[in-house]
């Protein structure tokens, strides 16, 4: 019975952590790119409220919820809520099996920093990024409206061939650790002495690719493309309705799938690895917090590479791709499984 | 001077016996009757007059009225066939033959009718449009004779000559809804109603209508308040999924009658409308237009040295700035938005400098017919010197982003190809012909100004894509820099005190002053143009003396630009809408005038 008590109330604790750091992070996150994008532009970004515009996301928060809640006149309401929630739940719901460290011992419990560690974790992942394209398709379905519909269709071609993409590029990994657990992945990887991206780098740019399309960053940010279709899906949504969907699609997508990327291609929170020889963690001062800290800090640079890619490149066309996914990138996948298969018993020794 | 000379048509005479070739020293005009106009236009084609520029129509009817203007007009065979009192109209065509670097006009006069060119330049089809507009010209053959500007129900024909130009205040315009159904609906404040009662916007419905008719899925309304216009203009975009059927153009949203305030303003007021219109390069319009008046008046030559440069100076920076704006949102509509902030910053460099010099910063009227408004301040030089300076070390690090880049290529390689002959049939101009080959610019072909004393090249492109007239743009802003820095060097040898207004030596017979007031033009006609950033902007001022022009027509280079576009948007797809829109780079400001 105790033990059942404390489980809930462990898991409570989780949660409550998890949402705070995952929404927190997400709204500051638009600080980040609002600065760095300034930066990259030779300007300074937010400067007004707080120290360097360090209020700013507060300040536009209060500025989305206060604002009028309009809804157009013959759209669907329902759907258009539900669209929504279908956008926020799944792409927070990935966080729950995103593991941040390695077990550690409180107070006599045994204590993984990982919500639930099942043992279909990535299929759970995949599973969740689909339900993407019906929070945009209903979104886009549901304003009644033109340009969202034509933005929504476009996003959803784009899902839907890039999920096969990716998730034939997790496939090497996989065979590697022989597991679909991302706790176990990341085990694997300090057992084995290797970081997967040293055997597995054209699964990695394809992750890469994936990854880029699913959140709408550039070059594959057609699905609102401010030029041709305003803000595509998001055009009837006002207030912090709107304010939702970047903020999902940009942030706590990104976010989220960075951190599998983190966990399937360097090693989740283990420090530099050399292949097949060991780990060097110049950060051994900061003791048990330090595979926190690789952690964050691997997130943070594959975040702030994709903030790069999204303030220099310009945008490719829906057909160039599509033609890119199913041409060039699903190919290249399948490739990298037959690879792998041949390399996997030297890695597994 | 480019216009052909009479001998060249000598053997048409012989075909036409009623031609009459007419060479006056500004122009080179071939009168013909309506009935062989057709033919003739035609034999012109054939013979090498392949590039359409304009076409319009003057209303005659205050000068067949006055037996005293019409004798000089007469006297300066500014009149087509003369004998003939009744017709009100005197059409003219405005052709240039790109080999032989020649131009001419053909007259016509009629009575309200006209054959349509159509068939042999597409732009003609716009411009027919227009006279239909603004005249009431019917034109046989026509397929598409609605109101280019104007709204379908509106009543009248604005440039006519009895069109008073303050309207017809007191008279309210029914809405479509009250015309077309007999609807009865009261007040503006009416919620009930679905539509605005600003006809304009209720052109949407019927439009839309009648293009449901069709076999679309979809009718998407681009505009006309859309970031990918970069104006009021509206697009009607068929679409089969993404796939763009058929394109319509609704013009007007931007329509001040601008020809018309011509005809009711002095020629040194007109200035001010003449920024008005491409609001992004003012200044070269400015230098258009005053150099168009000075060639009437015969002083092209007075004008100092002085005064030459400092506008061909100007001029180029404001093409840099007007590429610039191009070149930032450009890069943005194809999402690289990093690329809009650089530009935009050694823009605002720009401005800063004509702010310096001028006292404004968008709408500059800073030319004036004989000279420039006043000279430049101190250290002007200086700081232009250290603007070209720098300026090329930008340039090429936003190269280093996009030429190379392989997304950039493919969003723009084989994207809304304009073969030369395409540009001949939609009379193009500016860049837009040039990134199809042909070398086509006033600057060289006709020099103002001091361009024919700086050394410049004109980049010409080889397909005719989106990525050539990239290419091409790029290039004149190298060019543009190289013209800066050869007037500059020159304005830095003239001294301070060289005036850098005309003296005028016949002061009795010219009244020529900075503020313009009581500049008379004698009785004449001249068609001149200036190469603008976006193409040929030509003014053709009809004069009958007098301190007011009797008819202007300016020759909007973008309106003709964007007659190519729905052309260019067939069988594309919603994306390359912008591509192909902003690598035209129309300005609603001139199109609709």
């Amino acid at each position: 019975m105790e033990s059942v008590v404390a489980g809930v109330v462990i898991a409570v604790i989780k949660i409550l952590v998890i949402l705070g750091i995952v929404l927190g992070v997400g709204a500051y996150l638009t600080w980040v790119e609002r600065k760095v994008a300034a930066h990259i532009q030779r300007r300074p970004g937010p400067m007004v409220v707080g120290w360097h515009g360090l209020l700013q996301p507060i300040a536009d928060g209060l500025k989305l919820i206060t604002k009028e809640d309009l809804f157009p006149r013959y759209g669907n309401k329902f759907l258009y809520n539900l669209a929504i929630v279908l956008a926020l739940v799944p792409a927070t719901l990935v966080f729950a099996v995103v593991p941040f460290g390695p077990e550690f011992e409180l107070f006599g419990y045994r204590i993984k920093p990982i919500l639930t560690d099942v043992n279909v974790a990535l299929l759970l992942v995949f599973g969740l990024g689909s339900l993407a394209v019906y929070a945009i398709a209903i979104a886009g379905w549901a304003s009644n409206s033109k340009y969202p519909l034509i933005g929504s269709m476009r996003k959803a071609g784009i899902i839907i061939s890039y999920e096969v993409a990716i998730t034939f590029a997790v496939m090497g990994p996989l065979i590697l650790a022989g597991t679909l657990s991302t706790y176990e992945i990341v085990q694997r990887q300090i057992e084995q002495n290797l970081w997967y991206i040293w055997v597995q780098p054209i699964a990695f740019v394809v992750f890469l690719f994936s990854l880029l399309a699913e959140t709408g960053r550039v070059p594959f940010d057609i699905q609102e493309a401010e030029a041709e279709l305003v803000t595509g899906f998001t055009v009837e949504y006002g207030g912090m309705k709107f304010g939702l969907f970047p903020l999902v699609e940009w942030y706590v997508e990104v976010l989220s799938l960075s951190a599998i990327a983190v966990v399937l291609f360097f090693g989740g929170w283990s420090p530099i690895n050399i292949p097949f020889m060991g780990f060097v963690d110049p950060l051994f001062f900061l003791g048990p917090f330090s595979p926190y800290v690789w952690f964050l800090l691997k997130v943070t640079v594959l975040f702030l590479f994709i903030l790069w890619l999204h303030w220099t490149l310009p945008r490719y066309r829906i057909d160039q791709i599509t033609e890119i996914a199913w041409k060039v990138m699903l190919p290249l996948a399948l490739i990298n499984i037959v690879l792998t298969a041949i390399i996997a018993p030297v890695v597994w020794r | 001077m480019p216009w052909a000379k009479a001998e060249d048509f000598v053997e048409l005479k012989e075909r036409f016996p009623e031609l009459e070739i007419v060479e006056s020293g500004n122009s080179t005009s071939l009168h013909i009757k309506k009935e062989s106009l057709i033919e003739l236009l035609k034999e012109l084609k054939n013979r090498g007059f392949k590039l359409f520029i304009d076409h319009s129509v003057v209303d005659l009817k205050d000068i067949l009225e006055k037996e005293k203007d019409f004798r000089n007009a007469v006297k300066e065979n500014l009149i087509a066939f003369p004998e003939d009192r009744l017709s009100r109209f005197q059409a003219f065509y405005i052709l240039y033959n790109v080999d032989e670097k020649k131009r001419v006009m053909v007259k016509t006069r009629t009575d309200g009718t006209l054959p349509t060119v159509e068939k042999l330049w597409f732009a003609g089809k716009w411009a027919e449009r227009e006279c239909y507009d603004m005249f009431g010209i019917e034109y046989e053959g026509h397929e598409n004779l609605v109101r280019a500007f104007m709204w379908d129900t509106y009543p009248y024909f604005p440039l006519r000559k009895d069109f008073p130009l303050e309207g017809f205040p007191e008279q309210d315009l029914p809405s479509l809804n009250e015309v077309l159904w007999g609807d009865r609906l009261e007040g503006t404040m009416n919620y009930e109603r679905k539509h605005a009662i600003v006809p304009t916007l209720e052109d949407l419905e019927i439009t839309e209508k009648k293009r449901l008719k069709k076999k679309a899925q979809i009718v998407l309304n681009w505009g006309p308040l859309h970031p990918g216009t970069h104006g009021t203009m509206w697009f009607l975009f068929d679409l089969e999924g993404e796939r763009i059927v058929q394109t319509d153009v609704i013009l007007g949203q931007l329509h001040r009658g601008v020809e018309k305030l011509a005809e009711n303003e002095m020629y040194n007021q007109f200035l001010v409308y003449t920024d008005r219109m491409d609001y992004l390069s003012a200044l070269c319009s400015n230098q258009a237009w005053v150099v168009a008046i000075e060639r009437i008046l015969g002083i092209e030559e007075d004008v100092p040295e002085k005064a030459k440069y400092i506008r061909t100076m100007m001029s180029e920076l404001q093409r840099i700035n007007s590429h610039l704006l191009w070149l930032g949102t450009y890069a943005l509509d194809l999402g690289a938005l990093t690329v809009f902030l650089y530009a935009f910053k050694e823009r605002e460099k720009i401005m800063d400098i004509l702010e310096g010099i001028t006292g404004a910063r968008l709408t500059i009227s800073y030319p004036r017919v004989g000279g420039v408004r006043m000279d430049l301040p101190e250290g002007a030089l200086e700081v232009i010197r250290a603007f070209i300076k720098r300026f090329p070390k930008e340039l090429s690090d936003w190269e280093r982003i996009l030429t190379r880049n392989r997304i950039w290529l493919r969003r723009n390689k084989d994207v809304g190809v304009i073969t030369p002959e395409d540009a001949y049939f939609y009379g193009v101009t500016g860049p837009v012909v040039r990134g199809s080959g042909i070398p086509y610019d006033m600057r060289k072909l006709e020099p103002y100004d001091a361009y024919a004393e700086v050394d410049f090249d004109i980049p010409v492109g080889d397909v005719g894509d989106c990525y050539d007239r990239y290419l091409v743009r790029i290039e004149e802003m190298r060019q543009s820099v190289r013209i800066v820095e050869q007037c500059l060097s020159k304005l830095e040898k003239i001294p301070r005190s060289a005036p850098f207004f005309a003296e005028v030596p016949k002061e009795k017979k010219l009244k020529l002053t900075i503020d313009g007031i009581g500049l008379k033009v004698p009785t004449g006609e001249i068609y001149s143009s200036g190469e603008n950033p976006r193409g040929e902007l030509g003014f053709y001022v009809f004069s009958m003396g007098g301190v007011k022009p009797y008819r202007v027509k300016v020759r909007p280079p973008s309106y003709y630009n964007l007659s190519i576009y729905p052309h260019l948007m067939k069988d594309r797809v919603i994306a390359d809408a912008v591509t192909i829109l902003a690598s035209i780079d129309p300005v609603v400001g001139e199109t609709d005038r």
